[in-house]
């Protein structure tokens, strides 16, 4: 029990002095998943507006596609990854492999079916007189998209931030992509792998008090937003 | 020709189907600028198709619509443009999910509308739906009468040629459609807008509109669609029936089968005892209910299926008839118009 609350105790202490490590994987996992949820977001919202917007053939399958990517595990995706910017993969003259960029190319992978899936929901919710009003009221293509983008904006944020929550913890794909070198790609959720079972307990702890929040602060925002778009 | 004459939208040859049914079907119709239009008739008469497709927002399956003499479905640069010069009001219409302000403001945004003026126009707009100071409520949390008066503002505030109102008056409180009416009315005598209603309720369309066309089964009828009746047509005894299920009357068709049947309310004759006239139908009935219209009285009697009589206040009062009243109601053959 002491050793818990012993934990626990050097933990806070960590987090309230402002420990280097710690500091710095936050920093990294945070700037990993921001910029990772930002192209994720940037590809996957027109992405879900075509989707949702036209009929073409193999629509179907593409929503089930997307559906089914929702939940393929992260170490596939590391997996995926990595056979490409390995050195011997087709990308391997690049040297992507164990840098940030690597993660975020994994992290971009994990968040953007997400985007795509939850957006396009959002999009088909959207009563399908809000298009018609909008034409009716001489709106051109894209004040139309403009329009229902504002309409589902709640349900929409709703999804990148569901995106952003699946990749902020995810060890796997970081893991085999970024190589968990510290200070250069050691985030929270490497961290707290490799340290408890360096058994340095303490510190994985105040990692995970960190994330805690983070998926906390994500949890309640989605929460409000749900709330709100209905 | 004034300016005023000359027809604002003309449709041609105008056939509309779906699944291969014809739901529309229209030769000619020209519709002159400033005035009121109502489009009149029951469930499914191809009121709202005929209205989506001038609205353009329906191709028909073939035909003509021609905007200042020109064809708008040969033509879709032109149609884009004249897109922006008209707007419909959708049956049951949805308010975006901003404030009544934004929303009111939609349209004038889209064309670029500097922020003084779109104010200025949004007051107005919203003046005339009497909903002043609404212009922060959030559109959503509207009641369903207060709803459509902002979609009606709405569409005015872009000024359109052309104002497409698709049964603005369904599922509307008593205080609205009164408001609205009176915005249909001010419309017509203040602006150069052209307005079609769609309507199935007769009164409304004779009160606002210059011009009522009604509609039955795809086709422009010349019936005023009121009485309508739905049943068969036999054969008896060498002359024809039209048979509603609860009373017969004859009539001069050669229809057989399922159809309907209108007659005009100035067509019926009110007496206290039976008429001996050459009139082949006479039935027995109540009155059921007294509606005072201007000079006129219009009466609902109920002779097994309830007929709408229009009489002059003058006799109504003569005869002292009442909601109770047992009356006889009397009308010529050639005076049902079988559909």
């Amino acid at each position: 029990m002491d050793y818990l609350l012993d934990g626990i105790a050097t933990a806070l202490q960590l987090i309230v002095t402002l420990d280097a490590e710690v500091t710095h994987c936050t920093l990294v996992s945070l700037q990993v998943s921001a910029i990772a949820i930002l192209l994720a977001s940037l590809v996957g919202l027109p992405c879900s507006f075509l989707i949702g917007m036209y009929d073409f053939h193999g629509k179907k399958t593409v929503i089930t596609l997307f559906n089914t990517l929702m939940a393929i595990p992260t170490v596939v995706i590391g997996l995926f990854v990595f056979s490409f910017i390995s050195r011997q993969g087709p990308l391997g003259v690049l040297g992507l492999l164990f840098t940030p960029a690597a993660m975020v190319i994994g992290q971009f992978l994990l968040a953007t079916p997400i985007v795509v899936a939850l957006s396009y929901a959002a999009i088909q919710g959207i009563d399908p007189r809000v298009k018609m009003t909008a034409l009716t009221l001489g709106a051109r293509s894209h004040q139309v998209i403009i329009t229902l983008l504002l309409e589902a904006r709640f349900a929409i944020i709703a999804a990148v931030i569901a995106g952003f929550g699946r990749v902020i913890g995810e060890v796997g794909s970081a893991m085999m992509l970024g190589g968990n070198i510290r200070g250069y790609t050691r985030t929270i959720s490497t961290a707290i792998a490799l340290e408890t079972s360096k058994g340095e307990f303490s510190l994985g702890l105040a990692l995970g008090m960190i994330l805690l929040t983070v998926a906390l602060s994500v949890n309640i925002a989605l929460r409000y937003l749900q709330h709100k778009s209905k | 020709m004034s300016h005023h004459e000359h027809p604002l939208i003309v449709v041609k040859d105008l056939v509309h189907c779906y699944n291969s049914t014809r739901v529309l079907d229209v030769p000619h119709l020209s519709f002159c600028r400033g005035k009121i239009y109502a489009l009149l008739g029951p469930n499914g008469s191809g009121k709202t198709t005929l209205l989506n497709i001038m609205g353009l927002l329906l191709r028909p399956t073939s035909g003509m619509v021609l905007y200042e003499d020109t064809d708008l479905l040969s033509n879709p640069g032109l149609m884009k443009d004249v897109r922006t010069r008209m707007t419909t009001v959708l049956q049951n219409p949805i308010l975006f999910d901003m404030s009544v302000e934004n929303n009111v403001a939609y349209g004038l945004k889209i064309r670029g509308i500097p922020r003084e003026e779109r104010n200025r126009i949004v007051r107005e707009c919203l003046a005339m739906v009497k909903l002043d100071g609404f212009q922060e409520r959030r559109a959503r949390e509207l009641s369903g009468g207060e709803a459509q008066r902002v979609a009606i503002a709405r569409a005015l505030a872009v000024k359109p040629q052309a104002l497409f109102l698709d049964e603005y008056t369904a599922n509307v409180d008593e205080k609205s459609i009164e408001v609205l009416d009176e915005v249909v009315v001010r419309i017509r005598r203040s602006s150069d807008t052209t307005v079609f209603l769609v309507t199935h309720d007769t009164r409304q369309a004779h009160r606002l509109a210059d011009e009522v066309i009604s509609l039955f089964a795809g086709k422009v009828v010349r019936s005023t669609m009121e009485n309508l009746f739905r049943g068969t047509m036999a054969r008896i005894n060498g002359l024809s029936v039209f048979d509603t299920g609860r009373i017969k009357m004859e009539v001069v068709a050669d229809k057989q089968g399922q159809a309907h049947a209108a007659i005009n309310p100035r067509d019926i004759l009110v007496s206290l005892q039976p008429l001996s006239t050459s009139a082949r139908n006479s039935f027995r009935g109540t009155i059921t209910e007294v509606l005072s219209e201007g000079a006129a009285v219009r009466l609902s009697v109920d002779a097994g299926e309830v007929f709408k009589v229009l009489m002059t206040r003058a006799s109504f009062q003569e005869m002292k008839l009442d909601v109770g009243t047992m009356v006889y109601i009397t009308f010529k053959s050639t005076a049902v118009e079988v559909l």
